[in-house]
């Protein structure tokens, strides 16, 4: 998810065609210069070596959750995405790509992946603070929803909730307080200061000393491992 | 015998060390090509999106959507809905942004 506009100009992309890293490019209509849809950056054309600036998004979600926590939430809608009762929605039932998903094949330029820390289809929650990149596996989150770690000094949650699949990074801070996260309840964690709950769908508490509050997130994506590793071969990954 | 049963193993852990030494420096991807597989725009972007309230929205309770909040505004994009689309051009909560998957 990226700002689409840099130094008060606004691109608007299409899809290039083209493949990079076994990723799509796009391309933006002003410059038609070629963009990594990874990292945000423009690898080619006029605008080479400018970055998008991420932002914060839930990079998979359940409808049901996500609705329940946005309420308020719209819902893209796409013309002539009629059912076989004729009726018209806004998912499919289907994914396009659901063998992609199931097999073990990665990209399909050939590359023979070869970091092999993780399994190359292996799903990982992706994080980046500053220039410091760290992998946690799925498999960490199997027998709890939070990671409390530290990266690059910086004091941070790991969130992936395996019911709805949600994914969140936050800060461990409130105003100057340094936070420690515990007792995870599906969705729901207490902080060990304050015994605040939160929310880490939404980043706000909910019960407590601190109830209004809200933790600062950062970017995260859920990514395959071979992708990750290759886009960000110094990465650590998270034991 | 035990002699050459160790230098075998000496071996396997220096093979070993080398291999994942490797996996972990000996990559470079900043030659990696710029393949093409389909022209410009056979894919087509959203750039007009259209929205629906959530209490009129046909999802299943399962679907999986990637979700966005700016400024109180919230949007859910279908993921299965992308995969034909790619990209969505959208202004939420007054950014304009890029949905890509």
């Amino acid at each position: 998810m990226y700002s689409r506009e840099i130094e008060g100009q606004v691109y608007t992309f299409g899809v290039s065609g083209k493949l990079w890293r076994d990723a799509l490019l796009m391309y933006d209509h002003q410059t038609r210069s070629l963009w990594s849809h990874i990292t945000g950056q423009a690898v080619e054309g006029e605008c080479q070596g400018k970055q998008l600036k991420i932002l914060v998004s839930m990079p998979k979600i359940t409808w049901q959750f996500w609705e329940t926590h946005y309420p308020e939430t719209k819902v893209l809608s796409v013309g002539d995405n009629i059912d076989r009762f004729g009726q018209q929605r806004e998912d499919e039932a289907w994914d396009g790509y659901q063998r992609y998903h199931q097999s073990s094949n990665a990209g399909i330029s050939g590359t023979r992946y070869n970091d092999f820390r993780l399994k190359n289809k292996e799903k990982v929650v992706g994080v980046r603070i500053a220039e410091n990149y760290r992998a946690y596996p799925f498999s960490v989150f199997k027998k709890t929803a939070i990671v409390n770690d530290t990266i690059a000094q910086r004091p941070v949650l790991v969130f992936h909730h395996n019911k709805s699949g949600a994914t969140a990074v936050f800060l461990r801070f409130v105003g100057t307080k340094r936070l420690t996260f515990v007792n995870s309840v599906d969705y729901l964690v207490q902080d060990e200061q304050t015994e605040t709950l939160w929310n880490l769908i939404t980043g706000i508490a909910v019960e407590g000393k601190l109830k209004g509050k809200r933790l600062q997130r950062y970017p995260a994506v859920n990514v395959y491992w071979f992708a990750w590793a290759r886009y960000h071969p110094a990465t650590t990954v998270y034991r | 015998m035990i002699k050459a049963y160790r230098l075998y193993i000496l071996l396997i852990l220096v093979l070993a060390w080398f291999g994942f030494h490797q996996s972990v420096v000996a990559v470079n991807y900043s030659t990696d090509p710029i393949i093409t597989v389909l022209p410009f725009d056979a894919i087509l972007a959203i750039t007009e999106p259209r929205f629906v309230e959530a209490r009129n929205a046909k999802l299943g309770i399962n679907s999986p959507v990637i979700g966005v909040s700016l400024n109180g505004d919230s949007r859910a994009y279908s993921i299965h809905l992308l995969n034909d689309h790619e990209i969505v051009n959208d202004q939420v909560g007054g950014i304009p942004i890029a949905t890509t998957w």
